[in-house]
């Protein structure tokens, strides 16, 4: 019989009291990616003019390449936690320490792949369109 | 004696008889006729998109029938997953990411900067000032109507007086909002001539649905003569009935509000009336330019565009109203 | 003195062994257990119904409302379908379809929709998590009362033929300069409506968060709660734009200072940005709850667990952000760059995946399962044929130049009621008949269940399909005629005469819904042969909502736990019984549900309604620019809600650990991180940051797109003002943190002492702040006004700050509050963190950012 200040969970399977906020990691790095993107070509559009264009859009290349790499690395480490290759467990639907440690990675690393799209689709309109007009 | 006939009716005979006439050519205002280059382009997305999003809709439905109804027993979980990948990401991804490619480069040409002229349209509740802008940086002032030449880009510079409007002839292309204190921008390409419909697309208050225009593209050459025309001051009073209607509206001021070039009526309120009687359409596109409807909207003015800023000179004789009418249908 | 002792932890085996739960419970404890229960619980009787705030009971009046007022705004949508029936109909006038279109709008979103959500989920998602209540049950009444009169006063507003006419998003120069009250009452009437919003959120978060089940960790929280979580904070961060350009918007009206006004400095542009960061993610918050409830119900058409949880929560997770960063495309057409068009166009195609993801993973579920269609399943089935064709023209709208041709034409409104039906109605509809056996103890009838679902989607789609083609064919939006010679009235009349099929459907709905249901007999307990918490509820009803709160190992207790339901009921759980007849939960922690402390919650009370009436009169006689009686309803409101939070929470209790049942013993008080106090106000806090952040995303729009800001030889706020402000604002953070630390320490009168000199401090900040912009003229430009309205803002946080303050010194001295007893001051100063915050930005745009603006 265990007791309720056994902290052996917590010991197993880290203190996850950041865990449920760093599924949002990836959707955080896509959100500040596209508020720097729009807030940039509002600035240039509105203060700079045509001529530093190309200067923003090379800008936003190069924020998507860094907002990518983080959330490809975000995505590493939550698959590391999901650990899917070990035990092939897809559902983690267990009332246990562990689920709950591979469901937070699951969805973390679910949540990593959707905003590495999200980001890639944010910056084609940089890709494809070279005009403030 | 004078016209007292109950206001809703005879708003609802004025468009009636008004605008039936022009009931032998719908679709004037249809996105699906289009009769410029712009239009024309959206108009091949729309039917891309369209045949793709009905294919989906049925196949979608088809797989639900399928699992709920002609299939209802268990299948293994692993279809289930490869369903939510499959349909879920990777093909969504790959379509999705496709029609933004194909989509985004279609932006540009469509605000491209005008070839030859350029027309400024400020919006008003509930008309449209529109002034013309030659190359030698004259500008030429009209209303509620405007004038294209066919297979050059025209340029259009857009702006509202006091509230947001938007400027929107769907037989030509997409629409851009007319915003007080902001200058918009936007440009059409007509192919076919004709005369096509206008609305102003953004809520603008009490008479938004009575704010139309008509926008006729002309060949190059007639294009050219109508503008030196419309460069052109007045046409003086023709006959004896258009004569005593220049005095009814010098005597009730409507030069107060109006402008007709080459007479004393210099008002900036209204719209300019220096060439009302050669224009397509009445009181902003919703009644026919007649002397009938001349008359009955200048009697019945704010029951026939409610909140309207002119009001009824409903206390007029029928005669005077006539004249008024026959004269101003002779400012062509 | 002595560092007190600090609260007790709990103590005692956790989790429960089998051997635990298998121990017999004497029927003398079961009995003596469930006669306190039903004493604590007990719903009041007679004309004292109306103070219950349990949430069975506010559930159900709130759910209720929000349909009488679906039905009223329905109503107005039929009357323009008559209007609209022919070409150049005379019916209606020009000015009262433009009342009726704005108030349709208006009424579905704020009356409707939203509260929809918070209705259902207040009645609901205490049992999906075993929960006796929802942790603020006051807050919850409260907030009923305030969405009651709020929505009468809106609505009523019609029958004085003085509605707002400036349609639902209220753009100005329009509504600005619209004469009447009109847009007034939507302002006020609405933002009323809207913090009682974020009130539920607040606790509909603290709720999935901490007042779930022990053992329910966050991978086997039900789905609902998930949503829940999700669209809590999307509410959290949606709505505070709003109220900031609510803000803006009414000093425009009442005192001139010209936000929106192009001629002096201002911009109507700014208001379409702060309307639509509220109003896209608004969609999906409708949305997203509606689809949880197609969460719950497919897995029990299949009788399998959900196929893709995980799947299910990154879409759920993942739409709640993307859904911020789609607002631009209701304003593709204002003429901004396109480039920044291009990103909206594209993150709104991004937002389909997760949403597409949602849809696949019940159609998977339906596959792997063995299909058993029943009702809900059938309106879960048209809920989704409608949604997936309205988010298909979705896709395309997002698609910029098909959005120029389309945009505000009735294209959008076929393809918004397709979403919103499908996504909405059809799902909530769904839901009704689900849970009805639930918060009913009753069933709704096949047969007219059958019939009302068959005219409500093919009324529905004959009224809506032909608008996508009106559209095309140039029909904009929101005009009250249309002329002949269009070729529209054919399709005009077909949409017309669909509109009265769906009417047809819902009475037909409606009068199964409320017809008798006497002869019925008594409902089997769990109907559909659900998994989750809700179906073991107690039939006949008991107002306790769980007999005994269960330790939970799965996502679906029922199905796999075969002995939890005897257990529940023979109260050999937690918190079976209620030795001081008082109402309490169990609180667990974030993560893991371990059970923390046994939270006493507040019962049934006169002085919710008092506040929310008086909170009431606070917003409306403003909007007849009445201000005396507004102002002595809000200190009587304020005085109201003090006395309610004095009287009923966080008292000191009387024994410092209670036994919770399995041998385990919990605190009956927590402070600080541990307590759901503290969590609602950090989570209030975010969002009223949010719409503090909204106010200063004003002054830096209007320098980026006014080259006027600010205007050449303007005056400045006086630099030594704002600094005394800063200072003294953060003097008063200080003296906040030292007292909650000296009191912690024991030393109560040096606590005192500092609790008595921050708010002269605050106050002197808020003097200095006033006098930093004395000189400037608000009327003037927008400059001066958005410079006074930062102060504004900054005033009244700190007049807050200051009765928070005061209450915490009149708790020390008065014994509710004690060194060991503190959570007051602990969520004072949280709220304080924020002030100093807040404070210090604010200073430093009205010192620093003109130096470097210009």
């Amino acid at each position: 019989m265990s007791d309720i200040r056994d902290e052996q969970d917590a010991h197993e399977f880290r203190a996850e009291a950041l865990s449920l906020w760093r599924i949002t990691f990836g959707p955080l790095i896509w959100a500040l990616h596209f508020v720097c993107s729009y807030g940039a070509t509002a600035l240039v559009c509105a203060k700079a003019g045509a001529e530093a264009v190309p200067v923003l859009r090379m800008g936003i290349g190069i924020g998507t390449l860094l907002a990518l790499a983080l959330i490809f690395w975000f995505g590493l480490q939550a698959w590391r936690q999901w650990d899917l290759r070990r035990d092939r467990e897809w559902e983690n639907d267990a009332g246990t320490g562990e689920d709950r440690h591979q469901f937070l990675g699951h969805a973390g690393f679910l949540l990593a792949a959707i905003s590495f799209i999200g980001v890639v689709y944010v910056a084609l309109p940089a890709l494809f369109i070279g005009t403030c007009a | 004696m004078r016209l007292i006939p109950s206001v809703t009716l005879l708003r609802s005979t004025a468009l009636l008889t008004g605008l039936s006439l022009l009931s032998a050519c719908e679709g004037r205002q249809s996105v699906l006729n289009p009769a410029g280059r712009d239009a024309q382009d959206v108009l091949g997305l729309i039917w891309v998109m369209f045949g793709g999003a009905a294919l989906l809709w049925f196949l979608l439905g088809a797989i639900f029938a399928y699992v709920t109804r002609v299939e209802p027993r268990e299948m293994p979980r692993r279809w289930g997953e490869a369903l939510i990948i499959g349909g879920g990401v990777i093909f969504p991804v790959i379509l999705l990411g496709a029609l933004l490619a194909y989509s985004l480069p279609m932006m540009a040409p469509q605000r491209a900067a005008e070839e030859g002229l350029k027309v400024h349209i400020t919006a008003e509740q509930w008309w449209w000032r529109v002034a013309y802008e030659l190359p030698d940086g004259r500008r030429i002032v009209s209303a509620n109507e405007l004038r294209l030449p066919v297979g050059r880009r025209t340029g259009l510079v857009l702006n509202a007086h006091k509230v947001i409007h938007a400027f929107w002839v769907p037989a030509l292309g997409g629409k851009v909002d007319m915003i007080p204190g902001r200058e918009t921008y936007l440009s059409f390409q007509p192919e076919e001539p004709g005369v096509y419909r206008g609305q102003c697309a953004e809520f603008c208050g009490a008479s938004h649905a009575l704010m139309a225009f008509e926008t006729v593209v002309m060949t190059p050459e007639d294009y050219a003569a109508w503008l030196e025309a419309e460069a052109a001051d007045a046409q003086k009073p023709a006959s004896a009935e258009a004569y005593r209607g220049a005095e009814v509206f010098a005597r009730e001021g409507c030069g107060a509000c109006h402008t007709v070039r080459g007479t004393s009526a210099a008002g900036q309120v209204g719209p300019d009336l220096t060439h009302v009687g050669s224009r397509k359409s009445l009181g902003a596109g919703i009644l026919q330019m007649t002397q009938d409807d001349l008359s009955r909207f200048v009697a019945h003015t704010e029951a026939i565009k409610p909140e309207v800023a002119m009001p009824s000179y409903d206390h007029l004789t029928l005669k005077d109203l006539r004249a008024l009418a026959a004269y101003l249908k002779g400012l062509t | 003195m002595t560092r007190p002792r600090t609260l007790p932890t709990a103590e005692g085996p956790y989790p429960p062994t089998e051997e635990m739960l298998n121990a017999p419970v004497s029927e003398a404890e079961q009995k003596r257990g469930g006669e306190e229960l039903r004493a604590a619980w007990k719903t009041p009787e007679g004309w004292r119904y109306v103070t219950a705030v349990n949430n069975s009971e506010v559930g159900k009046w709130y759910c209720l409302t929000a349909l009488a007022f679906m039905l009223i705004a329905g109503v107005l949508a039929l009357l323009m379908r008559v209007q609209l029936a022919y070409p150049d109909m005379t019916f209606l006038d020009a000015d009262r379809f433009n009342q009726f279109f704005t108030m349709h709008g208006s009424a579905m979103m704020f009356l409707f929709a939203v509260p929809m959500f918070e209705a259902i989920s207040i009645l609901i998602l205490p049992a999906f998590l075993g929960a006796r209540d929802m942790p603020f049950p006051r807050l919850s009444a409260y907030g009923y009362w305030c969405f009651l009169i709020g929505g009468c006063f809106v609505l009523g507003s019609l029958l004085f033929d003085a509605g707002p006419k400036a349609g639902w998003f209220m753009y100005p120069p329009l509504a600005t300069k619209e004469e009447g009250v009109g847009p007034d009452i939507w302002l006020l009437g609405l933002s009323f409506i809207e913090v009682a919003s974020i009130a539920a959120a607040v606790e509909l978060i603290v709720g999935a968060l901490k007042c779930r089940p022990p053992g329910m960790r966050v991978n086997i929280m039900p789905l609902y709660a998930w949503y829940v979580l999700v669209v809590g904070g999307m509410i959290l961060f949606a709505f505070p734009p709003l109220i900031a350009g609510d803000f803006l918007f009414e000093l425009e009206r009442s005192f001139d200072w010209p936000f929106f006004d192009p001629t002096r400095g201002g911009d109507p542009i700014l208001w379409q940005h702060l309307f639509w960061i509220f109003g896209h993610p608004e969609v999906y918050i409708v949305f997203l709850p509606s689809i949880a409830i197609a969460a719950m119900i497919v897995p029990t058409v299949a009788q399998r667990p959900i196929v893709g949880y995980s799947w299910i929560v990154l879409s759920a997770v993942g739409t709640g952000f993307l859904s911020f960063g789609l607002w631009v495309h209701h304003m593709f057409t204002t003429g901004l760059p396109q480039i920044s068009l291009g990103f909206f166009s594209a993150a709104s195609e991004a937002v389909v995946i997760p949403t597409g993801i949602q849809i696949f993973a019940f159609v998977a579920t339906l596959m792997v399962g063995r299909v058993k269609l029943t009702l809900p399943m059938l309106w879960i089935a048209g809920a989704l044929a409608i949604f997936v064709a309205g988010g298909l023209t979705g896709v395309m709208l997002a698609i910029v130049p098909f959005n120029w041709q389309v945009h505000d034409t009735y294209f959008i409104v076929a393809h918004l009621h397709y979403t919103l039906f499908g996504g909405m109605v059809f799902p909530v509809i769904a839901g009704v008949y689900y849970f009805y056996p639930f918060f009913a103890k009753k069933l709704l009838s096949e047969r007219l269940g059958l019939w009302a679902f068959w005219l409500i989607f093919s009324g529905f789609n004959i009224t809506f399909l032909p608008m996508h083609l009106t559209g095309l064919m140039g029909m904009p939006r929101r005009v009250f005629t249309y002329p002949e010679s269009s070729g529209w009235g054919w399709l005009n009349l077909i949409s017309t005469l669909g509109a009265f099929i769906v009417a047809a459907g819902f009475a037909v709905f409606l009068f199964d819904l409320l017809r008798p249901k006497k002869a019925q007999g008594q409902i089997p307990r769990n109907p559909w042969g659900a998994g989750t918490l809700e179906f073991s509820h107690d039939v006949p009803e008991e107002a306790w909502g769980a007999r005994s709160v269960p330790y939970v190992t799965s996502r679906y207790p029922l199905w796999d736990q075969p002995k939890l339901l005897a257990r529940m009921d023979a109260g050999r759980y937690y918190l079976p019984d209620a030795p001081e007849h008082q109402r309490e939960t169990i609180v667990t922690s974030v993560i893991d549900a371990k059970p923390v402390h046994v939270q006493r919650v507040t019962g049934p009370a006169w002085i919710t309604i008092l506040a929310a009436i008086f909170t009431g009169g606070a917003f409306i006689f403003p909007t007849f620019h009445i201000y005396t009686p507004a102002i002595i309803c809000a200190a009587f409101a304020i005085v109201c809600i003090m006395y309610w939070l004095w009287t009923s929470t966080a008292r000191p209790p009387k024994d410092d650990m209670r036994d919770a049942g399995l041998g385990l013993r919990l605190p009956t008080y927590a402070s600080g991180p541990q307590s759901v106090g503290w969590w609602g106000m950090w989570i209030t806090m975010l969002g009223d940051a949010t719409a503090f952040a909204s106010v200063v995303f004003g002054f830096f729009f209007y320098w980026t797109a006014r080259p006027d800001f600010p205007p050449e030889g303007a005056a400045h706020p006086a630099g030594l003002w704002v600094a005394v402000a800063a200072l003294a604002a953060v003097a008063a953070w200080a003296l906040t943190v030292a007292a909650r630390e000296s009191n912690a320490r024991g030393q109560v009168t040096l606590a005192r002492i500092a609790l008595l000199l921050a708010p002269l401090a605050a106050g002197a900040a808020g003097v200095a702040a006033w006098a930093a912009v004395r000189d400037l003229d608000p009327t003037s430009h927008v400059y001066p006004a958005i410079l006074w309205a930062l102060m504004v803002w900054l005033v009244v946080h700190l007049g807050a700050g200051v009765l928070m303050q005061g209450y915490c010194l009149a708790g020390s001295v008065f014994g509710k509050m004690t060194p060991r007893h503190d959570a007051e001051l602990r969520n004072v100063t949280l709220y304080w963190h924020f002030m100093a915050v807040k404070a210090l930005v604010t200073t430093a745009v009205l010192g620093l950012a003109p130096g470097w603006l210009t």
